[in-house]
């Protein structure tokens, strides 16, 4: 029994930063709940954590949740796979051709800093409600982060490497594959979080603005009927898978990269 | 006997955008032999790289030309190949693989790859470090990569760019044994550009001085110590004798 609080206090020795962003989360919902005890409670416009959590068991209960999901899934990645195949091959023959670079910068700059939800209305209009109109608005929104993020890679590359591949007989073709490639990998990796997040952005008012099903339509759908509880339960939802997909994609910068961190 | 190498009034000038040309090798002149191990030696900024690079292929130079066996240069070749200063090593691949790069680049087959990188591991002492990355490695083992991956293609020519300038000194001297080991079984024609005079003096056939920018070759000293060299040489009156006759030549040309 007299061990039991140095295996604790070893533990939150250990992991003190997770212990403390815990902490901080679970203080949070606490002082949510709580706040009620003082502040009248109206459940037409709030909603407070425990009837979250029932609002969320409920609709794990009878599928709906995962339905919803699973809808809002596939053009979450359908998009996402698009601005990795069309943004980083852009993002590089941009960072290795001056020309095109300079030509095409201003563009891209352009969409990339500006608000492209805007234009979701007319993307609706152009490719309909359902899977294309929203793969569409993903993948726009998505892209760019890839096509910066492959430019900046290849702009950084180390020009020695270049050297040696072209002195030991490499093409064109060697040096893009064999050390502008490999070279870009973090970059897009670092390109990928940023996408990832701007991705569930266009699934969300891709649905908003036209659907019938998927996660953003049941925010939506919950918040017509003033089921706020149910509302907070998708959007907590969706907040945990962000930051899930965020955090895997760092964890797999960090192993798949031992040479940029191992030094 | 007609040079191996022989380079003729080669001249070139760097074109920086927007700023003014910059002339770094100016009717730059020098014959090699087939086999033998030459030096040059010149100031910082003085054209012995861009040389290098010239030889090469991956510079052109705005006149004159560099024939190798009577055949000028037009771009990179299988007949030659480059040890970097900063080793050039790529970091997402294993001691083997980077050693094996220009032999894939050559559509060599897997197999035969396989069998010249592991024979050049156990010639520059790396064995048991095949799967290491470049990261783990010291200074003195990225340059063994190095070098192992300029022979892997079985160049006739050797063009060593400061190769040892970025390792610590007492690495430094193992290394030059090492290259004189190697050179003595690999038996190549090798262009050593350096800063230091001993370096040069101990591994070389011949030393060249070269002018300060725009550069030119300015004098040639023949190198008649015995070979195989050991380190005492360098403590030799004979060596040191060479040492100040090549400082003489080279002491006008540096600007403090």
């Amino acid at each position: 029994m007299a061990t039991q609080p140095s295996v604790l206090s070893g533990f939150i020795g250990r992991h003190r930063n997770a212990v403390l962003g815990g902490a901080a989360v679970a203080l949070f919902f606490a002082a949510w709940q709580a706040i009620f005890l003082v502040v009248p409670f109206n459940p037409l416009f709030i909603t407070k954590p425990s009837l979250i959590a029932a609002g969320l068991l409920d609709l794990v209960e009878s599928g709906d949740l995962f339905h919803d999901l699973a809808v809002s899934a596939v053009p979450f990645f359908l998009g996402l796979f698009g601005a990795v195949v069309i943004g980083v091959p852009v993002g590089m023959v941009m960072g290795r051709r001056v020309r095109i670079g300079y030509a095409l910068d201003p563009l891209m700059t352009v969409f990339y800093a500006s608000p492209l939800v805007a234009l979701a209305p007319l993307l609706v209009i152009f490719f309909g409600v359902g899977l294309p109109g929203k793969t569409i608005i993903v993948f726009s929104l998505a892209v760019f982060p890839f096509v910066f993020n492959a430019c900046a890679g290849v702009r950084a590359v180390d020009h020695l490497l270049v050297n040696v591949v072209r002195s030991l007989g490499g093409r064109e073709r060697d040096v893009y594959l064999k050390i502008l490639l490999p070279s870009v990998l973090p970059y897009i990796i670092a390109g990928a979080r940023i996408a990832v997040g701007r991705a569930l952005i266009g699934v969300l008012v891709g649905e908003f603005f036209a659907a019938s099903e998927g996660i953003g339509y049941a925010i939506t759908r919950f918040a017509d009927i003033f089921a706020v509880d149910r509302m907070f339960a998708c959007i907590l939802t969706v907040m945990v898978i962000a930051i899930a997909l965020t955090e895997g994609i760092r964890w797999a910068e960090r192993t798949a990269f031992p040479w940029r961190f191992g030094q | 006997m007609a040079a191996y190498i022989q380079a003729r009034n080669v001249n070139l000038s760097f074109r920086p955008a927007n700023r003014t040309p910059v002339r770094a090798l100016d009717g730059f002149d020098i014959e090699v032999q087939e086999g033998e191990f030459l030096s040059i030696v010149g100031p910082s900024g003085c054209g012995k790289s861009t040389f290098l690079n010239v030889v090469l292929g991956l510079l052109k130079p705005d006149s004159g030309e560099v024939l190798i066996h009577g055949n000028k240069i037009a771009g990179p070749g299988s007949d030659r190949a480059m040890v970097f200063q900063e080793f050039g090593l790529l970091p997402w691949r294993t001691v083997q693989h980077n050693i094996e790069l220009g032999l894939e680049l050559k559509r060599a087959p897997s197999a035969k790859r396989g069998a010249i990188a592991e024979r050049l591991i156990g010639l520059v002492g790396l064995t048991g470090f095949e799967s290491h990355y470049p990261h783990e490695l010291s200074g003195g083992m990225k340059q063994r990569v190095g070098l192992a991956r300029a022979l892997a293609t079985d160049p006739d020519v050797l063009l060593m760019d400061e190769p040892f300038a970025a390792l610590d000194a007492q690495t430094r001297d193992l290394m030059q044994t090492e290259l004189l080991r190697i050179w003595r079984e690999a038996r190549k024609t090798v262009l050593f550009v350096t800063h230091q005079i001993d370096e040069a003096i101990y591994l070389s056939d011949r030393v060249m001085v070269m002018s300060k920018r725009p550069g030119h070759a300015k004098k040639a000293f023949t190198i008649a110590l015995p070979r195989p060299r050991e380190y005492e040489m360098r403590v030799t009156p004979k060596f040191n004798e060479l040492k100040l006759e090549i400082w003489n030549a080279l002491k006008d040309e540096i600007a403090v």
